[in-house]
């Protein structure tokens, strides 16, 4: 069955005011409705890049991206209501608490009081962080400062997801805890963008990725596809045979 | 944020009102140690009292060499020594200054009569800490009451020696009394209202406490900006103005709150310590305007050093000493009057020295809205320059 595209980039480039080089060079992608989209890379390959402008925190130097809800694009007003945004940075208020946090950020998006109270607390219930629903987030673990900034991105049930490195420096069981939801959330539709570096997560969460290299992607497909092309066991194979063993900064 | 004004209005009105009262009251108080073995020692006490300018202490019975020490020890500033000789002295001298007109006149008089002491020398003792046209002042007072016994003297000293000293007084009372007067003119529309301790420490030091928000608003938004937090909400369905607005408008709220909290501590518990009482302005559209336009300088100034700091540590270390510095060119920390003419010019750069102009205007000078456009125009532009630029520093860095 075809899936229907969720998010269209068609030959998008982009270079910051303060360097002589293309961050990204003409990167042309298709994220399909409900896939689990990993977008994979070395330190500077412009992953991060490319979700910030997916999120519209920077516009593209060219290029063009659409959004799509079935059959129909989104609007530019519209995209924000669509997406959430889990950034790779802590970013809340670590002075609140994860309930004033969500209160705060769940207003945002014009959440009706009473649905944003049953879903900030299904939210905490499910992450693990009803018993630390009322302590101020700065007395929190890495894992559970993690787990806050995850359910500040799907407050409002984004149909879109945008993950940056969402478990990078946790333990093992918030870990097993986000990606077990982040699963259950893409059964239930969502489109989830992520990005990490750590490989054999994303063997088992991605069921598409993109290789991106020097601001342009390497390789593009199905995780099974790209193997069997490429004559490699796993991910972390194909990922040094694409992008080289050397070091990068 | 409510705690520190009110401190520091109710410890620094304490500290600086026996300073304010020795600038501004009518009463100057001195201290006077009179060695006179004659009347004419009391008789410059008497006039001195009788002016009703100087509230007078008397230790003649010490030595002249203790003065300093009970200064000091009496917590007065100014001190006035009458050697034992001042009346032996001055007559002396109304006698010569006789002798000399008889002579002139051709009239005959009682060359046996006179001594020759010379002038007497009064001692004018100033704690060094008093500014040195505020002591020439106090020193040309005495003298002028000095130059009415002196002539009171030579007068008598003539007509006794014409033999008509019961008709000295129709002329001493001319030449005393009948002088040119002057006419003082308060040049603003509020003829009663004195500068007091109150009325500057009250709105002083919430002007500072109101820019001290610096500290806690620059440094949250650096943290927020560091963070992330406000990349995180360009991607929901928000404007960042409002939410920049919402931020702003909550910060001015605190800033009002402080106004009213240490401006009721003015009207009501300062009173009640013997302090002088905070009289608010009649005009309150005037008043209203004036905080409002203070709470916005602040916060812009607040926002402004938020968006510049690369780190929390440098918004508030910059953000504090920067403040206080402001403060003390613009007049919070001592007033510009008493500042040299150069610190009083670099004083007019200082927001803080506007915003306190404000409430100069309204508590000293009627709060007339002619005199407020100076201070509106200035903070103004103070306002749009802060917020033109943190909106161009975060529009660099894409968070706009």
């Amino acid at each position: 069955m075809t899936k229907l595209p969720c998010i269209e980039i068609n030959n998008v480039s982009q270079r910051y005011p303060s360097s002589k080089e293309n961050s990204l060079t003409d990167i042309s992608l298709t994220i399909n409705q409900a896939d689990v989209f990993g977008l994979l890379g070395p330190n500077g390959a412009g992953k991060t890049t490319l979700i910030s402008i997916l999120c519209g925190i920077i516009p593209p130097s060219s290029g063009e991206i659409t959004f799509y809800a079935g059959n129909t694009p989104v609007s530019q007003p519209d995209r924000r209501r669509v997406i959430g945004f889990v950034p790779q940075d802590y970013a809340f208020y670590q002075e609140l608490t994860p309930r004033q946090n969500l209160d705060y950020f769940g207003a945002m998006y014009d959440i009706p009081a009473r649905e944003l109270k049953l879903r900030r607390e299904e939210l905490l219930d499910v992450l693990g962080l009803t018993k630390a629903a009322d302590k101020k987030v700065e007395t929190f673990s890495g894992g559970m400062k993690r787990r806050v900034n995850l359910a500040i991105g799907i407050i409002h049930k984004p149909r879109i997801l945008f993950l940056d490195e969402p478990t990078v420096g946790v333990d093992v069981q918030s870990k097993n805890a986000i990606i077990l939801y982040l699963q259950e959330i893409n059964r239930l539709g969502t489109t989830i963008v992520y990005t990490s570096h750590h490989m054999s997560e994303a063997e088992e969460f991605c069921n598409r990725i993109a290789l991106i290299d020097h601001g342009t992607v390497i390789s593009e497909g199905g995780l099974a596809e790209l193997k069997e092309k490429n004559q490699v066991a796993n991910l972390q194979s194909l990922f040094i045979k694409l992008t080289g063993e050397a070091y990068r900064d | 944020m409510f705690l520190m004004p009110l401190l520091l209005v109710f410890i620094i009105t304490i500290i600086q009102d026996s300073v304010y009262k020795v600038v501004n009251e009518n009463q100057i108080p001195l201290l006077v140690m009179n060695h006179d073995k004659g009347v004419q020692g009391q008789k410059l006490i008497d006039v001195l009292n009788k002016s009703g300018l100087f509230k007078i202490d008397t230790i003649n019975q010490l030595r002249q060499d203790q003065i300093k020490s009970e200064l000091s020890g009496r917590g007065k500033m100014i001190a006035l020594f009458i050697p034992d000789s001042f009346s032996v002295g001055l007559e002396s001298n109304a006698g010569d200054v006789s002798k000399i007109l008889m002579d002139d006149l051709g009239l005959e008089s009682d060359s046996a009569q006179s001594k020759n002491v010379s002038l007497p020398a009064l001692s004018f003792y100033n704690d060094p800490v008093l500014q040195e046209n505020y002591t020439y002042s106090v020193m040309g007072i005495i003298q002028s009451y000095m130059s009415v016994i002196e002539n009171s003297l030579m007068i008598d000293k003539m007509y006794a020696t014409m033999e008509i000293g019961e008709k000295s007084e129709k002329l001493k009372e001319k030449m005393i009394h009948n002088r040119v007067k002057i006419n003082q003119v308060i040049a603003s529309g509020n003829a009663t209202a004195i500068p007091n301790s109150t009325q500057h420490n009250v709105p002083a030091w919430t002007i500072f406490a109101m820019f001290f928000m610096v500290v806690s608003l620059g440094s949250n938004i650096v943290k927020e900006r560091v963070s992330g937090s406000f990349l995180r909400l360009k991607t929901m369905p928000t404007s960042f103005m409002l939410v920049m607005f919402s931020k702003m408008s909550v910060y001015v709220l605190v800033a009002i709150l402080q106004v009213m909290l240490t401006f009721s501590m003015g009207v009501w518990i300062l009173p009640a310590i013997g302090l002088p009482e905070l009289k608010l302005p009649s005009d309150l559209i005037a008043f209203a305007s004036v905080v409002l336009v203070s709470s916005m300088a602040a916060v812009s100034y607040a926002l402004m050093i938020g968006a510049f700091a690369r780190t929390q540590e440098q918004a508030n270390g910059f953000g504090a000493i920067s403040i206080i510095i402001f403060g003390a060119i613009g007049g919070i920390l001592v007033p510009t009057f008493v500042m040299p003419a150069f610190m009083q010019f670099a004083g007019n750069f200082s927001p803080l020295h506007w915003c306190l102009e404000g409430f100069y205007v309204l508590f000293l000078k009627g709060g007339s809205w002619q005199e407020l456009r100076k201070v509106f125009l200035f903070l103004g532009s103070f306002i749009l320059i802060c917020q033109l630029c943190t909106y161009f520093k975060l529009r660099i860095e894409k968070i706009i």
